[in-house]
């Protein structure tokens, strides 16, 4: 006979939106039970941030102590290149990975939430079934139930998977560093996953459909990568489709269109497909619920709350930006929303972050967003070139800066970026930043610490208003 | 003679030229008198910027034998060429001082080589190398001579082997045994680029405890993380004097409150006892002002007690860092200009270099405790925060203050990877006088350091998630 269980929160995924919401839920006394099959932590901890960015931090490291073998440098000599054991990269990052898996689950148990693993497959909006690992099932009647399937990565139907052909979950799990891979995709995943094995010596090539790389930003932006890229001999063809695999004489290839409609090849021992990811909708009986959709997502209000009283759904599954903070707010929030609290999800801005070379921080809008929004904008800019903290770390050089977007007329701040090496923290004062409303003098009357990158977003502000100190305006 | 001048700074560091950069974007006819012969003071020439410039240098060294091999990097042994080192870090200092050369003609601001000396109201005597004279007639005066070295009785530096920050920048060779006289700041900044490059550190400190004036927690645990890197601390002892041998230094200590001697054996011996204001030879006297006991000179506003007379920086009271000059000389401008230039005191961060960074702001517990102000602690450890676990630099806390009644923030002391950078948001949000819930309802970045933050102002009210 199935064994029934009834709980107040039914939380089904336990990836960054879904085990946030789990939390929240047991801290505030709610009787709790979150599904999960395929490991906690979900995509970002198990095959997505968490394990790319072990990936990166490595590979930069190793590409540092290539460059000292190559050439002394920062007084630092070494006489043999350095070697790379994949297996001992791999292992590194799943012992990283383990951690913190075992960590949420020792959060979820702390918080009084109870973890079932298995796959739950809707039978109405208020029941599931859940197929445990050891093949029985179990069926779960939730008075609320918090959906946070995530999302999956984006094949192209003419080169599934398979083979050479890969996705970034099996990028990071490549025994051996293949010697030429092909990226097709120069989003954000493309560019991290391409740049890491770049730097780990691997011969790389992108294939891009749009006409620059990181369409989601602008060229002022990207120019710093682009420039990492040419310089590390990356090509990168821009306009190119994808068109196939194919063989020839044990070799494999990547066929694309180019922008003239040619058919061009390149040679690759993997082709790493990276157009996206698409929420997860199939397989799990969202047809047995009665929601509404949102072109592919499920569809919420503000409240993160679907047409069908007690059902939610975050994260991945209800639209852009597929980002784990985003899900995490979001999950904090339904957790608060069904114990009563009064919330609804209206952030400023969402930051994000792109850990390329150098790595790329965004919050708000950029020039061109804000005018396509019609506003008037005032921008200033401040180059880490002529920043000390900058220089003291080998990070001048590489084109980066901070860029700050605000009104004309009142002066309040509507987006900030920032491109250069290690800007990835600067990012929480930026979201700060917007989320508050700051004006412009406001973050000029705040003193920032010298010497750190920060000081590059007061003088970007200072820039903004005519009188930067250290550039000439 | 020379037109006048309506600001005269004296001082090149960071308050002075600050300072006059402002003044000439105000419009104001400005000179700036320096000695060094380079612009950027004690911050760029022989500070945090050349200091700065061996952190990395010397945490790749040490990470390459230590750390690399776990992530699968198989490295022989790394050399060290510490000229090489020395010489790119000199390289990185000259573009910066260079810089700022070409930020003063860009604003329209005179440089003058030479020492400054106040020749009374409005005067201002410019002796150059070879014993010149020039006199500057002014409007106004700013003091901006920042602070010196202070000695330690009984104790000469030669800059060779017995050295302040300024030798220490420079040494020849990596010493085998380096003894630092005093855990402030700077001590321990350079005495972890030293260790790193394997030198064997002591550091003797007179007070009980390292990180005078931050939090205490803080220290404590900045103690252990260091300890742990083989850096060795002997708390509540004094200097009572260096002798030179010819192949050694044996440096004699006993307890603060005397007796228990013990000598210790030092290749190196690094003073940073301190800094102290630098008004030598500034001719104060002739316009009246006194400096106090410390040699600090008073200011509302940064207008000394004489008319026309202004002060910025090491000179004057509050924190000796760059930054906080910098405002201050900016302000300073400001107001000489007529506007309303203002600094704000309670929201001054610090940061220390070493490895895990120190980073603070607003007050300490103790500082709270002795207030007599209910306050509540949210703290969050990097060991739970992803992206530290991902680079394996888990060392550290976030720890937020805040108001038990408004939860406004009171303040913020972090030890961690980065922590120099996250600073700056608490800072932001202390300017704005925010609550910690307007940090924990903030949308942080994922995988960033910086969730930690966040995740700590969650622990004020007891919401923390991820631990």
């Amino acid at each position: 006979m199935t064994k029934i269980r009834e709980c107040e929160v039914l939380v089904v995924g336990g990836g960054p939106g879904g085990y946030p919401a789990a939390i929240r839920a047991g801290q505030l006394g709610l009787d709790t039970v979150i599904v999960d099959k395929h490991g906690l932590g979900g995509t970002c901890l198990n095959r997505g941030c968490i394990p790319s960015k072990a990936f990166i931090h490595a590979a930069s490291k190793f590409e540092e102590m290539s460059h000292i073998a190559e050439k002394a440098d920062m007084g630092l000599t070494l006489e043999k290149a350095p070697v790379l054991e994949m297996a001992g990269l791999v292992k590194w990052k799943d012992q990283i990975v383990g951690k913190l898996t075992k960590g949420v689950g020792t959060l979820l148990k702390g918080a009084g939430v109870e973890i079932v693993a298995g796959w739950a497959r809707f039978e109405d909006a208020k029941t599931c079934v859940v197929t445990l690992e050891d093949g029985s099932t179990q069926t779960i009647k939730a008075q609320n139930v918090v959906l946070a399937n995530g999302s999956v990565e984006t094949e192209l139907a003419f080169m599934p998977f398979g083979g050479p052909v890969i996705g970034s979950t099996q990028a990071l799990e490549l025994s051996e560093k293949p010697e030429k891979l092909v990226v097709v995709g120069a989003g954000y995943i493309g560019l991290e996953l391409g740049i890491a094995f770049r730097k780990l010596g691997s011969e790389v090539t992108f294939v891009e459909a749009a006409e620059q790389i990181l369409p989601l930003y602008d060229k002022d932006l990207t120019r710093p990568v682009t420039m990492w890229l040419k310089k590390n001999k990356v090509d990168v063809h821009l306009k190119c489709k994808a068109k196939g695999v194919s063989q020839k004489s044990g070799k494999t290839f990547l066929e694309f269109e180019d922008a003239k409609g040619e058919l061009q090849r390149l040679e690759a021992d993997k082709i790493l497909v990276a157009v996206g990811r698409r929420p997860l909708t199939e397989g799990w009986g969202l047809e047995n619920m009665g929601l509404d959709m949102d072109g592919k997502f499920v569809k919420v209000d503000e409240r993160c709350q679907t047409p069908m009283r007690g059902v939610y759904a975050i994260g991945d599954l209800v639209g852009e930006p597929l980002l784990a903070h985003k899900a995490t707010a979001q999950g904090e929030l339904v957790a608060e929303v069904i114990a009563g609290h009064k919330r609804v999800f209206d952030p400023m801005s969402i930051a994000a972050v792109c850990f390329t070379e150098p790595e790329l921080v965004g919050v708000g809008l950029t020039p061109d967003q804000a005018k396509a929004k019609g506003l008037d904008v005032i921008v200033g800019k401040f180059p880490f070139a002529a920043s000390g903290r900058a220089l003291a770390m080998e990070g001048g050089a590489d084109g980066g800066f901070v860029r700050v977007v605000a009104r004309k007329d009142d002066h309040v701040i509507v987006g900030i970026h920032a491109v250069g090496k290690h800007v990835s923290e600067l990012s929480g004062e930026f979201a700060l930043a917007i989320e508050m409303g700051a004006r412009l003098e406001d973050i000029s009357g705040t003193i920032h610490v010298h010497p750190t990158l920060t000081e590059g977003f007061a003088e970007s502000v200072l820039a903004s208003l005519g009188h930067p100190i250290h550039i000439s305006a | 003679m020379a037109d006048t001048y309506d600001v005269v700074v004296i001082g090149g560091g960071p308050g002075g030229y600050n300072c006059a950069i402002r003044a000439g974007q105000l419009g104001l006819k400005v000179a700036c008198v320096e000695m060094r012969g380079t612009l950027g003071g004690t911050c760029l020439n022989v500070g945090c910027i050349p200091s700065k410039a061996l952190l990395h240098a010397s945490e790749l060294y040490e990470a390459a034998q230590t750390d690399f091999a776990k992530m699968g990097i198989k490295i022989d042994k790394v050399g060290l060429d510490l000229p090489a080192m020395l010489a790119q870090k000199d390289e990185a200092v000259d573009g910066l001082t260079k810089g700022v050369e070409f930020l003063f003609k860009k604003n329209k601001v005179d440089y003058v080589i030479g020492k400054g000396r106040i020749a009374g109201k409005g005067q201002v005597v410019v002796t150059d190398a070879e014993g010149k004279e020039t006199t500057l007639a002014t409007k106004n005066i700013v003091i901006a001579t920042g602070s010196e070295v202070t000695p330690l009785p009984g104790v000469e530096i030669d800059e060779e082997r017995v050295v302040s920050s300024t030798g220490a920048l420079s040494l020849k060779s990596v010493p085998k045994k380096l003894v630092l006289i005093g855990a402030g700041v700077i001590g321990l900044e350079l005495g972890s680029v030293w260790r790193r490059l394997g030198a064997e550190v002591t550091v003797i400190e007179y007070l009980d405890r390292i990180l005078p004036g931050m939090d205490g927690e803080v220290a404590k645990n900045a103690q252990r993380l260091l300890k742990k890197q083989g850096m060795d601390f002997k708390l509540g002892r004094k200097v009572t004097g260096v002798e030179k041998l010819k192949s050694k230094l044996k440096v004699s200590t006993e307890a603060a409150s005397g007796g228990k001697e013990e000598i210790l054996d030092a290749d190196v011996v690094l003073v940073c006892i301190g800094r102290r204001p630098y008004t030598e030879g500034l001719g104060l006297e002739t316009v009246g002002i006194e400096a106090d006991k410390r040699g600090f000179i008073a200011n509302d506003h940064f207008k000394t007690s004489a008319e026309g007379v202004w002060v910025v920086g090491d000179t004057t009271y509050g924190p000796m860092l760059a930054h906080k000059a910098e405002d201050e000389g900016v302000a300073c401008a400001e107001r000489i200009a007529g506007k309303a230039g203002h600094v704000n005191y309670d929201a001054i961060p610090g940061v220390v270099y070493t490895l895990p960074e120190i980073a603070s702001v607003g007050a300490t517990e103790e500082q709270l405790k002795e207030q007599g102000r209910k306050y509540k602690v949210g703290k969050f450890p990097f060991m739970a925060n992803s992206r530290a676990r991902t680079n394996h630099e888990t060392d550290g806390f976030v720890k937020i203050l805040a108001d038990a009644e408004t939860d406004e923030i009171l303040g913020a002391h972090m030890i961690g990877k980065a922590a120099g950078e996250m600073i700056a948001e608490v800072v932001l949000a202390m300017e704005f006088k925010a609550a910690s819930e307007d940090i924990a309802r903030t949308c942080h970045a994922h995988p960033t350091l910086s969730e930690a933050v966040r995740q700590a102002a969650m622990g004020v009210e007891g919401w923390t998630m991820q631990m």
